[in-house]
């Protein structure tokens, strides 16, 4: 669907992405991890065709290059910054970014009907974008990228600063999309987003692929330990290992417990241990 | 097109929905014009009629008639009192000026050959300026008389009689001067018989005559106040929608929908095309607005009204290309707004867009040519008032279109598509 090969950017001494190269497969949500100033933006953007690479390819679909608008047809993107006409009614700017991609007459009233209604703004679509919640503006903004139905849609933090309801929302719809038979690209700064949407995940630092796999395969390789820590009689137990439950049965022969839990190793130790950095730095 | 249609259709939308910026387009350039129409025409009346106070201390005929002759002029509004009311109301500034006539008014003005007749004038020592134009006016009245007893003879005869009495009597005149007064008068009696009934009128000798010499051609005179301050608000509109327009770029730059335009399958001319149609159609329905309204309310008819269309589409032309140039001079919002009024109320200035060019000092008048203002003022005001013929609209229009061109050129040049 998506071919990325040694993608790179330069904005000055600063390199933004770095050889970077993936294949998307069709009909999978695609997760990009990485901190603030990774590259995601960037490598959406080279994507879409608003930045021009300093090198490297890109294919979309065997279609060609994102300069070509036929192909831009068949992408829609919900850009990290908001891109909605405050001024303008939901509707207004949902059928205007329709007309601007070429539908109209029937089919448009139609998409953008059905567009308004996937993200939940039906009730709200009369009144003026100015006057949504910055959850309601970032779901706009989604339905925007969605009205002509692209085969390959990218979001790129499509969450930041929404609230927990909208965000479960913007989830539902992501994955309803795919199930439709769309390919998603969703970068993300939040590792358990990553985890819970995302059939496979980048994790991208300072420009470069460090990993790429499913999520358990990611864990598997690059998590380390499960960590069991248990309240016995006798004190407290911290234990690290690779089968938490022959650990538990271990102490329980010993002991009598009287509560425990086990930390499963998550996507953030995964950063951890290929970068010797968290996240959230 | 449907897309470029549409993107036209969003930027008028977002402007009716724009309460400020639509005043600012439509209703302030209405305001001004007729402000500033009524405000130029109550200067010109009043300077046309200025206030004075006569105090007649002659009381004869002679002086009442000429009063009665001052009260008919239309520079001044007469009013009458005695001395020293008079004086307090030049002192509060009720009156520009009192105007003495002591006595032996009368009878001096009737004779020419006598003491010259002798008026006084107080003024409002605020008002230098209108001491020149009432002495003007003063003596053309006096001379008045004196032409008037040319084309008299029998008036003629008995003033040359009264003169000759007087003079004869006198004891303090020259006496060269008493001498070929006594024998030029009795001369100049039996001239004036000898001239055809009716006197001097129409033949003899040549009248001096002021007469105002005009560059402009005959008729086009701005008739009323209206046809200066319209065109000049229309300015003040039309350069309310370059930088409205021009600042919307700037929005759409700093908001991410250009980006989002971008990647929908349109080119970078149709965005840009989109735009300069939106602010091409908005600047003409504000000039057409205003003409409207100049014409309905104020009695501004256009002398040529295609002669104002071709106009109108120029100065339009011309503020799409400043539009262009101003959405790059900025930012963000507030510094391309700051920066393009800035730029624009400079272009007013030295253009005639604030205080008509004719009322400029001459350095100023003279780089008033480098403002688009003052060729859009000059285009709309030949098609109002100055009776253009197409020739002459060729200049102003070519101007306004090549500064459009110009400065649309340099705008796409340092356009930057992202922030
Ligand atoms: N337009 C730009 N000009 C200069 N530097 C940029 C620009 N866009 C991004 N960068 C730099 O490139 C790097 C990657 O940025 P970005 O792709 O936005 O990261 P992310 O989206 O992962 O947070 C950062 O160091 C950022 O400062
Ligand atoms: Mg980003």
């Amino acid at each position: 669907m998506l071919h990325l090969k040694n993608l790179r950017k330069k904005f000055g001494d600063n390199v933004a992405v770095d050889h970077l190269s993936l294949d998307i497969h069709k009909g999978e949500i695609f997760g990009l991890l990485g901190p603030n100033g990774a590259g995601k933006t960037t490598t959406v953007n080279m994507t879409v065709g608003l930045l021009k690479p300093d090198g490297g390819g890109i294919t979309i679909n065997g279609e060609g290059s994102p300069e070509d608008p036929k192909v831009r047809c068949r992408i829609g993107v919900a850009t990290q910054a908001l891109a909605i006409y405050e001024e303008m009614s939901g509707e207004e700017n949902v059928r205007f970014f329709a007309t601007m991609q070429g539908l109209g007459g029937a089919l448009r009233k139609e998409r953008v009907a059905w567009a308004l209604d996937f993200v939940g703004l039906t009730d709200r679509r009369r009144d003026k974008a100015s006057q949504y919640s910055g959850g309601m503006k970032r779901r706009l903004n989604l339905a925007i990228a969605i009205v002509h139905k692209p085969a390959l849609l990218l979001l790129d933090e499509p969450t930041v600063g929404v609230d927990p309801q909208s965000r479960n929302a913007i989830f539902e719809n992501i994955l309803t999309l795919r199930e439709q038979g769309a390919t998603v690209v969703y970068t993300t700064h939040y590792m358990e987003e990553a985890q819970r949407l995302c059939d496979r995940v980048g994790i991208i630092d300072h420009g470069k692929m460090l990993a790429l796999d499913t999520v358990d395969a990611l864990i598997e390789a690059h998590g380390g330990e499960s960590r069991v820590i248990a309240k016995r009689a006798e004190g407290n137990v911290e234990i690290s290992t690779s089968d938490p439950l022959g650990e538990l049965q271990k102490l329980q022969a010993t002991s009598t417990l009287q509560t425990f839990r086990v930390e499963w190793p998550d996507l953030e130790h995964v950063f951890l241990n290929l970068t010797g950095r968290s996240l959230r730095d | 097109m449907q897309q470029l249609l549409a993107l036209t259709a969003k930027d008028l939308r977002m402007l009716a929905r724009d309460k400020v910026g639509f005043f600012f387009a439509f209703i302030f350039p209405i305001l001004y014009s007729s402000l500033f129409g009524s405000i130029m025409g109550g200067l010109r009346s009043a300077s046309k009629g200025i206030d004075v106070v006569v105090v007649d201390e002659d009381k004869t005929k002679d002086s009442e008639k000429f009063i009665v002759e001052l009260e008919g002029l239309e520079e001044l509004k007469v009013a009458r009192a005695d001395k020293a009311d008079a004086q307090d109301m030049v002192r509060l500034g009720k009156k520009r000026a009192m105007i003495l006539l002591p006595e032996g008014f009368g009878r001096a003005r009737r004779q020419m050959f006598g003491n010259p007749p002798h008026v006084e004038i107080g003024l409002d020592p605020s008002r230098l300026a209108e001491s020149g134009i009432l002495q003007g006016v003063l003596t053309a009245q006096l001379y008045k008389g004196v032409q008037r007893m040319f084309s008299d003879s029998a008036a003629m005869d008995k003033q040359i009689d009264e003169s000759l009495q007087e003079i004869r009597a006198s004891k303090d005149m020259d006496p060269a001067t008493k001498m070929t007064l006594t024998t030029f008068l009795p001369g100049l009696k039996t001239f004036m018989r000898s001239l055809p009934e009716g006197g001097m009128q129409g033949g003899g000798f040549p009248q001096p005559k002021i007469e105002q010499v005009d560059i402009m051609r005959s008729e086009s005179h701005p008739t009323n106040s209206y046809q200066i301050s319209f065109p000049q608000g229309c300015i003040w509109g039309i350069m309310g929608c370059a930088a409205g327009f021009g600042i919307t770029l700037v929005v759409e730059r700093t908001h991410g929908t250009l980006v989002r335009l971008r990647m929908a399958p349109v080119g970078r001319a149709q965005i840009l095309a989109g735009k300069g149609l939106a602010c091409l159609i908005t600047t003409l329905a504000v000039a057409t607005l205003l003409f409207t309204v100049a014409a309905f309310v104020f009695e501004v008819r256009p002398s040529s009204y295609p002669m104002l269309i071709v106009a109108m589409f120029c100065v339009a032309l011309c503020f799409v290309g400043i539009m262009m140039f101003l959405s790059v001079m900025g930012k963000t919002e507030q510094s391309a707004g700051g920066i393009g009024w800035a730029i624009l109320v400079l272009m007013a200035m030295i253009g005639g867009g604030m205080i008509p060019l004719a009322f400029m000092p001459e350095w100023l008048q003279s780089i008033s040519d480098i403002s688009p203002v003052k060729w859009s003022i000059l285009a709309m005001e030949g098609a109002v008032w100055r009776n253009f013929s197409p020739a002459e609209m060729v200049t102003p229009c070519a101007v306004l279109v090549g500064i459009g061109v110009l400065s649309f050129c340099i705008g796409l040049k340092a356009f930057k598509w992202e922030s």
